[in-house]
């Protein structure tokens, strides 16, 4: 355990002397705000159907961002120790293999929510503005902020898979950006499949990440797709300490 | 300190290590030797658990680096030979991870990084970014790391790689240093460097061991150990039949050179063990041949170490 922190210290302290960590804040923080001022501006002009967090988590371009995120925060991970050959230091220091792998995963975990923060901050702002005039669906709010977290648990594993698998950072971008697309239009098909056929609905309640999101966002908490997601988390990252220890059977 | 038995290691297509069996013992300084690509950093890497053996097992204090990596681990301090550093750390920051990573607490870390920056003289530059360091001083970050948590065993791949001669002098000087109180591993190229350090030699050509010995004793089984050069004045022919005629004296040949004022060279191959050059001065003296240089010829470690690894 004690190593454990000692790694995920020397890891959050890495990324965060990283300027493609700071780049994506700054982005992601400038497209949150966007995204945010355009709901309450939506809002403003007539009553909607749905409120201010399904208008800042639902729309298509949540979707232009929200997969890219991944494979920037974990590109680096085991890529750039396999390229510049600290991996063998690393993994010949009394340390277990499957302790490196959490540390990395879970060091790009607290910056994935650190990411979050600050929209949490534009709704708390936005709650004290309006106290008492208009309600904020809190429990929307809280169903949002749980399925972002639990989807990005799962999208930073495939993206640490991605890292492991190569040592080229631009290649391990791209291979968990095309494992994260995958998996989303998996979920449009399944969803797709579903409206005709209705054999489809039980998959698409586990697998369809976009409805998963849809309905979190309206408040409506859901334990499958957390299950879902667990559980596919956990095999990934089972997966990922294979990939790092074959990797080591094969060079 | 060190139990190697029948170690391989195959790489798709090549194997890099062949049935490699070796021990070290407690206290020992082993220098280990061989050309490009003769399975040197394969075997260490086996060795510090970094890469698993395709067969055979290997031991460091009594555990096995396979089955039990960790306990192996840490009683061996690593260097590996391409020095892999945390470029965007400082020097000391770096080094603090280390011996806490290698299971250092407290004051232990504190005490422990202060006393290799001072051995290896990174004290000024301790507050560095590793990235901005010159080749040198991570060469010996690379080896303060190895050192930080005093380990029993130290595995250094060629540690002198790439460093300029008084850097070269230095570590050379460190490392004798060291051998008081660590067994070290060391492999180099550098074999000047392995005859000063290094009490015994383990010679790998194509992934076998084709030599284990002193430095010394290697030095005496080379084909040029045992040999003398004459240079007298006298013809070829009389001079190179003459020394023959002395006992311990198995061969002698002229040196074939333009004409040098009657001077001519011989190199006299000698039975083992014999050393006959009193006789030779006397022959020289009796045949009234004027006689300019009588010398045993020094076989080195490099003498040995082309023998063995251009033999095939
Ligand atoms: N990861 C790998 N995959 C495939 N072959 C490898 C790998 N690592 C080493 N080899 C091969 O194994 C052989 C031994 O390599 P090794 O690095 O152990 O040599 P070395 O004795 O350290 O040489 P050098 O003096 O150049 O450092 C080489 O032929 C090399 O090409
Ligand atoms: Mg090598």
């Amino acid at each position: 355990m004690r190593t454990f922190f000692i790694l995920l210290t020397k890891e959050l302290r890495s990324f965060f002397l990283s300027p493609v960590a700071w780049v994506v804040l700054a982005m992601f923080m400038a497209i949150c705000g966007l995204s945010f001022s355009w709901s309450i501006n939506i809002l403003r002009e007539k009553p909607q159907d749905q409120s201010i967090v399904q208008w800042t988590f639902v729309p298509v371009w949540f979707w232009l961002y929200y997969p890219f995120l991944f494979p920037l925060i974990t590109m680096r991970l085991f890529a750039e120790e396999q390229k510049l050959g600290t991996l063998e230091s690393l993994l010949t220091a009394p340390v277990r293999t499957w302790q490196v792998m959490l540390a990395k995963y879970f060091s790009a975990v607290i910056f994935y929510v650190v990411l979050w923060l600050p929209v949490l901050a534009y709704f708390g702002i936005l709650t004290w503005i309006l106290r008492g005039k208009v309600e904020i669906p809190q429990g929307a709010l809280m169903g949002s902020y749980l399925i972002l977290f639990i989807t990005g648990l799962f999208h930073l594993a495939l993206g640490s898979l991605a890292s492991a698998l190569t040592k080229n950072q631009i290649i391990a971008a791209i291979l968990g950006f095309a494992f994260i697309l995958l998996h989303f239009l998996i979920g449009v098909f399944v969803m797709q499949q579903a409206q005709d056929h209705q054999e489809f609905r039980p998959i698409m309640d586990y697998v369809a990440i976009k409805g998963h999101i849809e309905s979190f966002a309206s408040g409506l908490l859901d334990t499958r797709p957390m299950v879902y997601y667990t559980s596919g988390t956990l095999f990934i990252l089972m997966l990922t300490h294979q990939v790092l220890e074959y990797r080591r059977w094969k060079s | 300190m060190i139990e190697v038995q029948h170690l391989t290691k195959r790489f798709v297509g090549r194997t890099a290590v062949d049935d490699v069996s070796f021990e070290v013992g407690k206290g020992e300084v082993v220098g280990f030797l061989g050309p490009n690509g003769a399975g040197k950093s394969t075997t260490m890497r086996m060795l510090t658990g970094y890469l698993p053996a395709t067969m055979g097992t290997a031991r460091v204090a009594g555990h096995d680096v396979f089955s039990d990596s960790i306990r192996a681990r840490r009683e061996i301090g690593y260097m590996p030979e391409s020095v892999p550093l945390y470029d965007e750390m400082r020097v000391v920051e770096y080094l603090n991870f280390r011996a806490a990573l290698k299971g250092l607490r407290g004051r232990a870390v504190k005490e422990n990084v202060g006393r290799v920056m001072d051995l290896t003289g990174l004290k000024d530059v301790q507050r560095k970014i590793v990235a901005s360091l010159s080749k040198g001083y991570r060469q010996r970050l690379g080896l303060a790391d190895a050192l930080v948590h005093r380990p029993r065993l130290l595995i250094l791949d060629e540690p002198t790689n790439g460093l300029d001669p008084n850097q070269i002098r230095q570590v050379r000087s460190l490392i004798a240093q060291l051998s008081t109180e660590h067994t070290i591993l060391i492999s180099t190229h550098i074999l000047t460097e392995v005859e000063m350090v290094c009490r015994r030699v383990i010679i790998i050509h194509r992934g076998k061991i084709r030599a284990d010995d002193t430095p010394e004793n290697l030095a005496r089984s080379s084909r040029s150990a045992g040999m003398l050069t004459v240079e007298m004045k006298a013809s070829a022919e009389e001079g190179s039949e003459a020394l023959q005629g002395l006992a311990g004296i198995r061969r002698a040949t002229a040196v074939p050179s333009a004409a040098n004022g009657g001077w001519q060279q011989f190199e006299v191959k000698l039975d083992t063990g014999a050393d006959p050059r009193e006789e030779i001065a006397e022959l020289t003296r009796g045949r009234g041949w004027p006689l300019r240089e009588l010398r045993a010829n020094q076989a080195t470690l490099e003498d040995v170490f082309v023998e063995i690894t251009q033999r095939d």
